[in-house]
């Protein structure tokens, strides 16, 4: 679904992903980890638009993707949440799900202006709609609270259904259960199955190991922003060279 | 149950913007009073330009110091074209405001690049561009210095001679574009503006088209304040191209900013404030940038949110005690 060529990106004298090739398979939750300043966040950056890789590329569904806008790659479908939350703070939970919907409604400049029969039926499904994705995170009873007064446990949540309500086909997550207490993160877990059960992918950067070892089909470990290793869980955890690079890193 | 999710009944929303609009038009059944009806007059035409000015600052972010530049487009153009061309002037109003929007696209196209303080001393150059074209024309079609006059407003040959009739004609406008404005910013359009507000990063990554968004921002709200613009040529008569000197941007976004922004009311409450104010202080005149910048300082230091916000940071203060005597039920 979505392959990955020998993509580099450079901050000035720093290389921050070298040459990384990796390939994510559709229906599968895959996992990328690595220690802090591994490049995982830049190389999402670079799947998503924020930058363009000074080379290599990125192929989605056989398209290149590299040097699209932001706004241009959540169009062909693919979606994320951030790792330092990124919401819209004052609107509410409601509204930022209904903005994740964006790329979706229909309505225009004028039908919206002049809010045209077609225009209200729409916004009607719409909100029906958002507060569904609340519902499927579970955070329906705080549709109508300022996103910024939820915890932070919960502000990961509404992050994963602003992002998902642009009915992406590949989600990228950037360490969603960071913040997030043991309870939360059993709920992370079953969260991430019922999303794969939407027929959603899933690329996961995420430090915490017991979640990822227990539900991603497959992993890449970032190094200096090298790719180190890849392979299932358990070739993972048996790799002498990933062993060395957490416990070297740290 | 949608419905309150929604939050978007616009009776509920209007009723105060509408009555305060109503209450202005206390001098309508005072006989002989032609002062204060003017200056009613003159609010509702100043509301239609801040609500505009709102929904380029309020709800999508973006400053402007050169809004003045827009009443002038919208003033001259209006005056211009009923003048020499001798079109209808409604319609003349129309056209004036439609230029001045694509002229604010033109604008945003580079200027959605820019950050905030960039994005002010942009817009302040633009405000001093379209001055001095004012003052320069080619041909002299603006008159240059004398400033321009035009006609009194008529609609299908019916004369708004007098401010009491134009009042029920200003009445009609703010009704219109506030109603607009209140449909616009619920909306996918409205949302898209609060999220590049909000985080422009993100508004990004959600799929929305940042800079075609922040120029739709733009040309709305210029055409809102080159409407207003346009109303006051054919209030007043006359207009004289200092009235769109840097002062008059300075002075629409101090209403907006003490009145609040990003809501309806908030820029009805700043311009009839600030307005009564300043014909208040009319002796102060050679001072007026001087209570510009006070009230700013006000609304920065000591009531941000402005007005509206201060009322409402009151008034649920109030409705929290009731709810919590009531036992609590306040809360939804
Ligand atoms: N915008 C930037 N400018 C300069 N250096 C950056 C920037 N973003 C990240 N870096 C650097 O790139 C490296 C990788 O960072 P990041 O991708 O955030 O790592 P990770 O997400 O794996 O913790 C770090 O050394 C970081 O300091
Ligand atoms: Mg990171």
């Amino acid at each position: 679904m979505l392959t990955t060529d020998k993509v580099t990106v450079k901050f000035g004298g720093l290389t921050a992903v070298n040459q990384v090739s990796v390939h994510v398979e559709a229906h599968r939750i895959t996992g990328l980890i690595g220690p802090n300043g591994a490049g995982k966040t830049t190389f999402f950056n670079c799947i998503s638009g924020v930058y363009r890789p000074n080379s290599g590329s990125v192929i989605f569904e056989g398209n290149h993707i590299e040097g699209k806008k932001p706004y241009q790659v959540n169009r062909a479908g693919i979606s994320r949440t951030y790792q330092i939350i990124n919401l819209f703070k004052k609107m509410n939970v409601l509204e930022n799900v209904l903005v994740g919907m964006h790329p979706r409604l229909k309505s225009g400049y004028l039908s919206d202006m002049f809010r045209t029969p077609s225009q209200r039926r729409e916004e009607k499904a719409a909100y029906e709609r958002a507060y569904e994705w609340l519902k499927f995170v579970d955070l329906q009873d705080h549709a109508l609270d300022p996103a910024g007064s939820l915890s932070y446990g919960k502000q990961r949540l509404l992050e994963i259904a602003r992002s998902l309500a642009s009915t992406p086909k590949l989600i990228l997550l950037d360490e969603p259960a960071a913040g997030m207490n043991s309870k939360e993160k059993e709920e992370l877990d079953e969260l991430l199955k019922r999303i794969l059960e939407l027929g959603v992918t899933v690329l996961m950067v995420e430090h915490d190991m017991k979640l990822v070892m227990g539900i991603c089909h497959y992993l890449n470990v970032l190094s200096e922003g090298k790719l180190l290793a890849k392979g299932t869980p358990s070739e993972i955890q048996n790799n002498p060279d990933v062993i060395q690079a957490y416990l070297g890193g740290e | 149950m949608q419905k309150s999710l929604a939050n978007n009944s616009l009776g509920k929303k209007l009723i105060a913007p509408i009555a305060i609009l109503l209450a202005l038009g206390m001098p309508l059944y005072v006989r002989g009073a032609e002062y204060p009806l003017m200056l009613a007059c003159i609010i509702q035409l100043y509301v239609v330009a801040v609500s505009g000015l709102d929904i380029l600052f309020g709800y999508c972010g973006q400053i402007s110091l050169g809004h003045a530049a827009f009443y002038a487009i919208g003033a001259y153009g209006s005056a211009i074209l009923h003048n020499n061309f001798g079109l209808p002037i409604l319609f003349t109003m129309f056209v004036a405001a439609t230029l001045a929007a694509l002229v604010g696209a033109v604008l945003a196209i580079p200027a959605s690049k820019l950050v905030f303080h960039f994005l002010s001393l942009a817009t302040v150059a633009f405000g001093e561009i379209v001055y001095q074209f004012i003052v320069h024309s080619p041909g002299g079609i603006t008159k240059d210095f004398n400033g321009i006059f035009s006609a009194r407003l008529s609609i299908f040959g019916f004369e708004f001679s007098t401010y009491r009739l134009w009042y029920y004609f200003g009445l009609a406008c703010v009704i219109v574009f506030l109603t607009a404005k209140y449909f616009l910013v619920h909306s996918k359009t409205g949302r898209a503006f609060t999220a590049i507000r909000e985080n422009s990063h993100a508004a990004n990554g959600m799929g929305i088209n940042v800079r075609k968004y922040k120029v739709m921002a733009f040309a709305t709200s210029a055409f809102y304040t080159a409407f207003a613009g346009a109303m006051y040529i054919h209030l007043v008569g006359y207009v004289h191209p200092d009235t769109f000197l840097r002062k008059q941007s300075v002075l629409f976004l101090t209403m907006l900013l003490f009145g609040g922004t990003g809501s309806l009311t908030g820029p009805i409450l700043g311009v009839i404030s600030v307005e009564l104010l300043i014909e208040s202080l009319r002796v102060l005149q050679d001072y007026q940038g001087f209570v510009y910048g006070i009230l700013l300082l006000i609304v920065i230091v000591a009531l941000p949110g402005g007005l509206f916000g201060g009322f409402k940071n009151v008034w649920n203060l109030l409705a929290g005690r009731l709810g919590k005597r009531r036992g609590g039920a306040g809360a939804c």
